[in-house]
């Protein structure tokens, strides 16, 4: 194994296997299924989820499809009877369980001291004084103002809601295809839950096959760049697609679903996997000059010796990186993280094997000329100057870069967290506007559920469900509340006339409310409370409408129920969608911190392990502790929020951006035994270490360059800020971690102490500094 | 002989082409006499019961409302008036109910509830809106228009063991389908004491949902001509829900005092 030549004698059976393998798990693929509910980010046994189904099971599912009309005036004849058309054909889908429309909602009325139930619009006005009747008479109506129709009247809505096995594609295609066939003037929009998760399925289908096609040209225009010969191109783009077939079908074959943040693997591998590729084709671009005579075979076997190690290390602290993931709350987040390390190790394990085979098999190339003067003498400069900089006053550059830090830290205070799937699309998504006109006029398309247990009917209970839908009607973030309460307060107006003690009010006797009950079931239909009362009085729900599903508010609108539920023993659980994302939050939170900590633990160990010494745990450690500050802080000024994606951020920062330090460190120890003084040691890794660690780090930056390109926010902000800290990381080994070593000048670094030498310094570095290791035969 | 026989035969498929002919209208107007004639069957000019009412939900809950109940025939049987008072649960005991029913206009409705001592009319235009909370609509509780609907006689055949005519009923307009909730009913009357034994309402994509039976038919008055079920069952197969209604005492008086049906004494207790 050591000497690679095991490459060689299978190199037919090496190149079969890795594409009979790559191409078992790539066929694996079709059978991957899109999951965009964000309900499967929470642990089954989270209560909100728990609760959520209890509700659900209860009163019915909760997942609604609104369908907006828009026009000048909705109670115009031809508006309605677009709109009634509509429902009655709605009815009849498969999939729906129930719609509500003017045509379907009540109207509890006192008229000519008779109790009215009635649906709100039963006929079609033809004149004008009987549309302005039923406009009057809709302002009175509490259960269909601003819930179904606009205060204007220029918006009405028909709400759907789902049989709970439906499918939010079909119903999705269903209802617009529904809308076509019933065309009219007026504008419509579709919004609601299932909407939004259908897009976020859809535009994820098409999102896979962009992001990947920008990454994949990208990565090709770069390693031409780089190699200017078809087989640097050919063989390190083989091996990361095979890796991406290989972690893409990991996740269908071991039951995983995709996420809206799977949609970052394919990425983070062309970003990550292809550096050994590159490093592998680098080397043998530099055995494979002009005078050297050595054979195919013989490079192929070098390339591996040479490179097994640095790549094996450099690719282990990526791995374990990315398991830091395992850490996190948030299931997709932990899938991710296993599915990326398992794509990293097979990229590694083909870089190292792969590659040379194919290329003893190929045999060798044209000699290209690998160095670009000009390229080199701009990046040295700069490298250089932060060398001399680092010298002159390493003091200057640490204070300045620890207040950096501190001051962008405080902008960690300003971090939001958002949940919210409406927020992951852009301004124009027909998503976005169909949610901010739910938000702004029907009361919102996020709810939250609250449970009461207990003898319903009683005054005591229905006086609390009345206060609850009181006080919470107070939050600004609540836009609607829907309960029994409301109806009984619907009907004490209906029977009772204004002034009457009775009036607008939950009456106080066990028996008056039986009897409003009765006296509704009669004049009624008794499928109405259905949502908001069952059967036998023993259960109810509080229905809370969120026009405004940023996590702030959703914390106000439960720390108010907290509040009034207080102890008491009726409001026994709280469920819905709405809290299912606040708790989301909370995991998305706990998660960073926690994925944060051990990432700073794992680096810690890391180089304490590699280096024997704790100082080093530490010196290589606060480059990234201030990378991370800095990143979150800026987060924190810039309004860009915590969200799924940003989970993955620490994970990627350790797996890629330590290796920066390692090699700094390594490269900075081997030339201070080879004599050379602490400024000049330094002087010297920078501009060859440092070079190569620039181009990693760019060629790094270049890979996630894809995902700004996404319609999906949470993945444009992941790119940009991937991008900003591998940048930072950077800078991190290039200047701080000089300036650190130059102040400190710790043990571990100076050559009078040896360590036992398990580790071959001259061969692990080699690679860096770009020394054939190689003898010519 | 021969030509006698040839004559027998053109005469008797000549006669056999005019049966047919007639064959529709007269199973038309003899679908609508039946229906006449059950109508006229249920009409009964004064009667008193006590009824329970048991409504299931999907899951088997069960909800009981146990009531009294009188009516009589006012104008020469145009209207029939009916007052309902709730024995049970306690929380609705002493709540009643004043209805009266008109041939020709929209039904009056009146509610008393004790606990407020307060009575409310109630306008609900809509005939397929449920009866007390139950399966039953109100269109099933009270006689129905004749003119509304189209009937045709299906044929026969026997429900619950007893020989009863099928007629389909079908709305004559949209408007009374969605007032009365179906698009087509299917009834079965029994030839001999003309009530209703079974129903089957059909939706508009022409799908039984909800579905009648009726048994346990007793005659009610002396001269043993009116005759009434004690037992009714409502299945709906659209939300699993089942109602039935049973008489546990029944009274034929066709001198039931009038004042029950005013205002005052449904505010009595």
């Amino acid at each position: 194994m050591r000497t690679g030549s095991f490459l060689v004698r299978y190199r037919w059976w090496i190149v079969a296997a890795s594409l009979l393998v790559s191409g078992f798990f790539g066929l694996q693929i079709f059978r991957a299924e899109i999951n965009p509910d964000m309900e499967s980010y929470v642990y089954e046994k989270m209560p909100s989820r728990l609760n959520t189904n209890l509700i659900e099971e209860i009163f019915g599912g909760d997942e609604m499809v609104i369908i907006l009309f828009e026009s000048e005036d909705i109670l115009q004849k031809e508006t309605l009877t677009r709109i009634k058309e509509v429902n009655k054909q709605l009815k009849d889908l498969d999939g729906i369980d129930e719609t509500l429309s003017l045509f379907d909602a009540k109207n509890i009325k006192g008229e000519d001291g008779a109790m009215v139930v009635d649906a709100c619009i039963r006929r079609i006005p033809k004149t004008k004084d009987k549309r302005e009747s039923i406009r009057e008479e809709i302002k009175q109506n509490s259960l269909v103002y601003e819930v179904l129709v606009s205060a204007d009247f220029t918006l009405c809505s028909i709400i759907a809601t789902l049989e709970p096995e439906a499918l939010d594609d079909d119903i999705v295609i269903a209802i617009e295809e529904l809308l076509e066939a019933n065309p009219g003037p007026e504008k419509t929009y579709i919004g609601g839950l299932p909407y939004i998760k259908a897009n976020v399925a859809m535009e994820m289908a098409r999102e896979f096959k962009l992001l990947m096609g920008i990454g994949l040209g990208i990565m090709l225009i770069m390693l031409y760049l780089f190699f200017r010969e078809i087989r640097g191109v050919v063989l390190p783009f083989i091996v990361v697609i095979m890796s991406i077939l290989f972690s893409m079908g990991l996740m269908p074959l071991v039951g995983w679903q995709m996420s809206i943040i799977t949609l970052l693997l394919p990425i983070m591998l062309i970003a990550i996997a292809n550096d050994y590729g590159i490093h592998m084709m680098a080397k043998y671009q530099e055995y494979n000059t002009l005078g050297n005579g050595a054979s195919i075979t013989s490079m192929a076997k070098g390339i591996y010796t040479s490179l097994r190690s640095p790549i094996l290390f450099t690719g282990i602290t990526t791995i374990a990186g990315l398991l830091c993931l395992l850490s996190h709350k948030m299931l997709p987040a932990k899938q991710v993280g296993v599915v990326a390390a398992a794509g990293i190790g097979f990229a590694l394990l083909l870089s190292l094997v792969f590659i040379p085979a194919a290329l003893s098999i190929i045999g060798k190339s044209k000699p290209v000329g690998t160095d670009n003067p000009i390229k080199k003498r701009w990046i040295d400069r700069i490298l250089l100057y932060f060398g001399t900089m680092v010298a002159a006053h390493p003091r200057r550059i640490i204070i300045s870069s620890v207040m950096v830090a501190l001051i962008s830290g405080l902008g960690i205070f300003f971090l939001k967290v958002d949940t919210n799937l409406e927020n992951f699309f852009p301004e124009k998504h027909p998503v976005r506007i169909s949610s901010e006109i739910i938000n702004e006029t029907f009361g919102g398309s996020q709810n939250i559920s609250i449970l009461v247990e207990g003898d319903i009917l009683d005054p005591l209970v229905m006086q609390k469900i009345d206060l609850y839908e009181r006080e919470l009607k107070q939050n600004e973030a609540v836009g609607n509340v829907m309960s029994i309460a409301g109806v009984i307060r619907e009907i004490s107006m209906a029977i009772n006339d204004e002034g009457d003690p009775y009036y607008n009010r939950i009456p106080d006797s066990r028996n008056a409310i039986a009897q409003y009950m009765e006296l509704y079931l009669m004049s009624g239909d008794p499928d109405d409370l259905e949502r908001m009362v069952d059967f036998d009085f023993q259960r109810a729900q509080i229905m809370v409408r969120i026009n405004d599903g940023s996590n702030t508010a959703l914390k106000g609108v439960l720390a108010d129920i907290g509040e009034l539920a207080g102890n008491d023993e009726h409001s026994t659980r709280i469920g819905g969608y709405g809290l299912i994302a606040a708790d989301l939050a909370d995991l998305v939170v706990r998660g960073q911190v926690m994925s944060l900590l051990i990432a700073l633990i794992v680096v810690f160990l890391l180089l304490s392990l590699l280096f024997r010494s704790v100082s080093a745990g530490i010196i290589g450690s606060i480059p990234l502790a201030l990378a991370m500050i800095i990143l979150f802080g800026w987060m924190g000024y810039l309004g860009i929020r915590l969200d799924i994606a940003t989970a993955l951020l620490s994970s990627i920062m350790i797996g890629v951006g330590v290796d920066y330090t390692i090699h700094f460190l390594w490269r900075y120890k081997s030339e201070r035994g080879n004599g050379l003084e602490p400024v000049r040691s330094i002087m010297k890794t920078l501009t060859t270490t440092g070079r190569g660690i620039s181009f990693n780090a760019f060629s790094v930056i270049l890979g996630f360059s894809a995902l700004p390109f996404s319609v999906f926010s949470p993945i444009r902000y992941f790119g940009f800020l991937v991008m900003v800290s591998i940048f930072t990381c950077l800078i991190g080994a290039l200047v701080i971690i000089p300036a650190l070593v130059l102040i400190f000048k710790p043990g571990f670094l100076e050559p009078d102490k040896p360590k036992p030498a398990r580790i071959n310094w001259q061969h692990r570095t080699a690679w860096l500094r770009g020394r054939k290791a190689i003898p010519s035969n | 002989m021969r030509a006698i026989r040839k004559i027998l035969i053109s005469l008797a498929s000549i006669s056999f082409c005019f049966l047919f002919t007639n064959l529709a209208p007269t199973a038309n107007s003899e679908a609508r006499d039946i229906m006449n004639m059950a109508r006229e069957a249920s009409k009964i000019s004064g009667l008193e019961a006590i009824s329970t009412l048991k409504i299931y939900d999907a899951k088997g809950r069960e909800r009981i409302r146990q009531t009294s109940m009188a009516s009589r025939e006012f104008d020469n049987g145009a209207t029939q008036k009916r007052i309902i008072r709730f024995l049970s649960p306690a929380e609705v005991k002493g709540t009643g109910m004043l209805i009266y029913d008109y041939k020709e206009k929209n039904d009056d409705m009146w509610i008393y509830m004790p606990a407020l001592r307060k009575t409310r009319r109630i306008v609900s235009s809509e005939k397929s809106k449920s009866f007390m909370g139950s399966e039953f609509s109100n269109a099933d509780m009270s006689a129905p228009n004749l003119d509304d609907f189209n009937y045709t006689l299906l044929g026969s055949e026997s429900s619950d063991g007893c020989d009863c005519w099928m007629i389909e009923s079908v709305p004559i307009d949209e408007d009374i389908m969605d007032e009365m909730g179906f698009d087509r009913k299917i009834t079965w009357i029994g030839k001999k004491d003309y009530v209703l034994r079974k129903a089957e309402y059909y939706n508009e994509d022409d799908e039984l949902f909800k579905e009648m039976k009726a048994g346990k038919v007793q005659a009610i008055d002396p001269s043993g001509k009116k005759h009434m079920a004690m037992y009714m069952e409502m299945v709906n197969k659209e939300n699993g829900r089942r109602s039935i209604m049973t008489m546990d005492k029944i009274q034929y008086n066709p001198d039931v005092k009038q004042e029950y049906f005013t205002l005052s004494y449904l505010e009595k207790i």
